[in-house]
């Protein structure tokens, strides 16, 4: 498995970071819009509850107004009047006409006003008649409310038998005089408490000493609304049967308070999808900048690493280059690390070069000493490897190839290392064996290069360096393409090298001849484009090579004076 | 029964008796029931036998002018001119025997105008047989009807300037509204004999001629209600008795 890359790590890590605060911050948030909506739900129902109260107050007014005009009836104000009149006196009968007109006048008013019971009363607010939805709870001779207190207000709270009424009293007058009133109740049941909770478009309950005597709120928050007390700041927010309800109280009438509720949770849950949408749309947003936030993070950081690992990996496996790595300028660490490096490979080059130039000496030494068995191939080996070197500029062939056939040509000979003196110097002809053991020296400098194994690219070019095109070479006879151009070229440039030597039983020829000799012999003993590459290479080779011996200084000149 | 008026409210009574003093002369005043109670006495008691009766006189305090609590009303009141001068409650009280014998008295003229929406006088006292009538001296139209048993009667709706009268024959309460002026109202007390009164604005009264005897003295108050008393005459004698209205009862 193979490492993830930097730029993931740094990815992974800068989002992650992001993406917790983000999380952390998105959650306080939700908690906060939360609280926010309960509050604004809790608001809007105190502002609706506070419009409710005034016009529930004008209401009143209002009802009280209608009564207050009803009540001037010149025939209740005559009936009431004179039957009450004939009942203070002894010895006056009272008329039964007289009741049931201040009756028919009560009933009449009662359905003007809608009221659920309206009583005509005498001045000790006993009943004498009653109309509506409810007169029967109001029997003749009850009184509604305590009768002594002269200064009771027009509107109160009034337990009549077993029920609670809202009481508004209107004054029968006549002239100065207050014959009695007109009692308007409204009783404080479960319909009115309906009412109530239309118009203030929520719960609405009536409480008394603790009790509730009405309410629209039913189970276990109707237990709970009990406890409620009345705060002076007005509205409150009370829990009940474990939800949280904002409580409005919207009037209070002696120990009966009216109050208007609604549930903060249900109005919330209505409004918090909304919000929290609208903050999980800002929270992707925030998520979507966080990422591209974060791949820019990261490849600001990585890119310069990234950089200079591939210049670095480009220097290490592409061609060797001797260039150096180039600075970023983005930091000054990984500057500080190029230099570093750049430093280090100098170092590195020098002591390869140095190891090279070591190595090749001791090869060069060893070809030396070879060559120096015999006096008249002396220097052999170097001049082949400069020919070969030049036949392979002129084939342009690589930088490997040619530092191959540079010390190949070198040690192309190291097999004779096997073949006797005698053998090696005789000047005169060779006796088919010797020529035999002559024939050996390729496959034995093939058997020494294979026990060192930084040599092996050369094994080729010392172990087929005779063969033929015409496959009449050993020690394989290969043909044409089958044997490699590196042999190929030491070929040539050992021929040419040879046929311009002295040797023991015959003297140099000059070059003319043997480039002549050269390419008569193309396609049968040489390579053609090698040979052309040397004659080529030549004018070249005179300024570059020592002559060998004063033949040689025959096609000299020209190449000096030239 | 205790008679005890606390002194504070006698006071207060008194005073407003005396603010009240003032009284205009209006044209009906003569007709105050007050001022006619010896004319139909006399003749009576000199139609019965021409003895000589006694007299009886008193004075009457109201301690309480309304016995209704007054809610407090959001309204004013429902009249529409200028608030009117108030008539003296103590001219709403009527003293009178209740247990003589009745007499052929003779029937009055007597007058309720109808004046800045008020019936003036409030209250009158007649004998039977007696005519009332109801000028209206208000600049509008206004009603004179009864409910009351025995006497219900409907005068119909009459314009400025124009009078109607209505004739008394059964002795009793008449209550007298208007159907127009819904909080107007007056009372007439229709008697079978004369010996009754009206008390002064002082509270002061006096019944003269009346039979030597235990009779039964009576002030009336429509909506205070009544105190009786018996008293006894003596020909030719002045008999004192003082009223309260109403009788406190204890710890009140």
């Amino acid at each position: 498995m193979t490492a993830p890359r930097l730029l993931t790590r740094a990815l992974v890590a800068s989002f992650l970071t992001v993406a917790l605060v983000l999380g952390a911050v998105f959650a306080v948030l939700s908690l906060r819009v939360r609280d926010q909506v309960r509050q604004s739900v809790a608001d809007n129902l105190a502002s609706a509850q506070q419009v409710f109260i005034k016009v529930e107050a004008r209401r009143q007014q209002d009802m009280r107004a209608s009564v207050a005009t009803l009540a001037e009836s010149p025939t209740l104000k005559a009936a009431l009047d004179t039957w009450l009149t004939e009942r203070s006196t002894a010895n006056e009968e009272t008329s039964v006409e007289l009741v049931e007109t201040v009756q028919r006048e009560a009933r009449k008013i009662a359905e003007r006003v809608g009221a659920d019971v309206l009583a005509v009363a005498d001045g000790s607010r006993r009943v004498v008649a009653a109309g509506g939805r409810l007169a029967g709870s109001w029997p003749r001779g009850v009184v509604i409310g305590n009768a002594a207190d002269a200064s009771l207000p027009s509107a109160r709270a009034v337990s009549v038998g077993s029920g609670m009424y809202h009481v508004v009293s209107v004054p029968l007058q006549l002239g100065e005089s207050t014959i009695g009133s007109l009692e308007l109740g409204t009783a404080l049941d479960a319909r009115y408490a309906r009412e109530l909770a239309d118009l203030s478009r929520g719960q609405a309950a009536i409480l008394s000493k603790g009790a509730v005597l009405a309410s629209t709120v039913s189970g276990p928050a109707a237990r709970d609304l009990a406890a409620y007390q009345p705060s002076d700041t007005g509205g409150a927010t009370m829990t009940l049967a474990g939800e949280s309800w904002a409580i409005q109280p919207l009037s209070q009438l002696g120990d009966v308070t009216f109050l208007a509720l609604a549930s903060i949770d249900r109005a919330a849950d209505g409004q918090m999808p909304a919000a929290l949408q609208g903050l999980a749309w800002v929270g992707l947003g925030a998520m979507g900048l966080a990422v591209l936030g974060s791949v820019w993070l990261a490849r600001t950081l990585t890119q310069p690493i990234d950089h200079l690992s591939r210049s670095l990996s480009a220097m290490t496996t592409g061609d060797r280059a001797r260039n150096t790595v180039p600075l970023s300028g983005t930091s000054r660490e990984l500057d500080q690390l190029a230099t570093t490096f750049n430093s280090l490979l100098t170092s590195l080059a020098s002591a390869e070069a140095e190891a090279e130039a070591t190595y090749l000496g001791a090869v060069r030494a060893l070809a030396a000493a070879l060559d120096a068995r015999d006096p008249y191939t002396a220097g052999h080996s170097e001049r082949v490897s400069i020919f070969a070197v030049a036949i392979g500029e002129e084939l342009k062939l690589d930088w490997d190839a040619m530092e191959t056939l540079r010390l190949g040509a070198l040690l192309h000979d190291i097999g004779k290392i096997g073949v006797p003196d005698e053998v090696l110097r005789k000047s005169g002809a060779l006796t088919a064996a010797e020529f035999e053991t002559i024939k050996t020296h390729p496959t034995a400098g093939a058997r020494i290069l294979r026990s060192i194994p930084f040599l092996a690219p050369h094994i080729p070019i010392v172990e087929l360096h005779h063969e033929r095109p015409d496959g009449l070479g050993y020690p394989y006879g290969l043909k044409g393409d089958d044997i490699p151009p590196a042999a190929r070229i030491v070929h040539v440039a050992d021929a040419f090298d040879a046929m311009t030597s002295a040797r023991a039983y015959r003297s140099g020829r000059i070059p003319v001849e043997a480039i002549a000799e050269l390419r008569r012999c193309v396609g049968t003993d040489f390579d053609g484009p090698s040979v052309e590459a040397l004659i080529a290479a030549l004018p070249r080779l005179v300024a570059a090579t020592e002559p060998h011996d004063p033949k040689a200084m025959q096609w000299t000149p020209r190449a000096r004076s030239a | 029964m205790m008679r005890r008026a606390s002194p504070a409210v006698a006071i207060l009574a008194m005073l407003l008796c005396g603010s009240f003093a003032i009284q205009t002369a209006s044209a009906s005043a003569r007709w105050y029931a007050g001022e006619l109670r010896r004319d139909p006495a006399e003749a009576a008691f000199g139609r019965e036998g021409g003895q000589s009766g006694g007299r009886v006189t008193g004075t009457v305090k109201l301690t309480l002018a309304n016995s209704a609590p007054s809610p407090a009303s959001v309204y004013e009141r429902r009249a529409v001119g200028p608030r009117p001068k108030a008539q003296p409650e103590i001219k709403s009280v009527v003293i009178f025997f209740s247990d003589l014998p009745a007499t052929k008295a003779a029937p009055m003229q007597a007058s309720i105008a109808q004046k800045e929406e008020q019936f003036a006088p409030h209250l009158v006292a007649v004998t039977t047989g007696s005519k009332v009538a109801f000028p209206n001296e208000d600049p509008f139209f206004h009603n004179v009807f009864s409910l009351s048993r025995g006497a219900g009667f409907n005068l119909g709706r009459y314009p400025s300037g124009s009078s109607r009268s209505q004739t008394f024959t059964r002795p009793g309460i008449v209550k007298v509204f208007c159907e127009i002026h819904s909080h107007m109202s007056a009372v007439i007390r229709v008697f079978e004999h004369g010996w009754f009164t009206v008390p002064n604005e002082d509270g002061t009264f006096a019944i003269d001629s009346v039979p030597p005897g235990d009779h039964t003295l009576v002030a009336w108050h429509e909506r205070i209600g009544e105190r009786r008393d018996r008293v006894t005459i003596r020909a030719g004698a002045d008999t004192q008795i003082n009223f309260t209205l109403p009788v406190l009862e204890p710890g009140q």
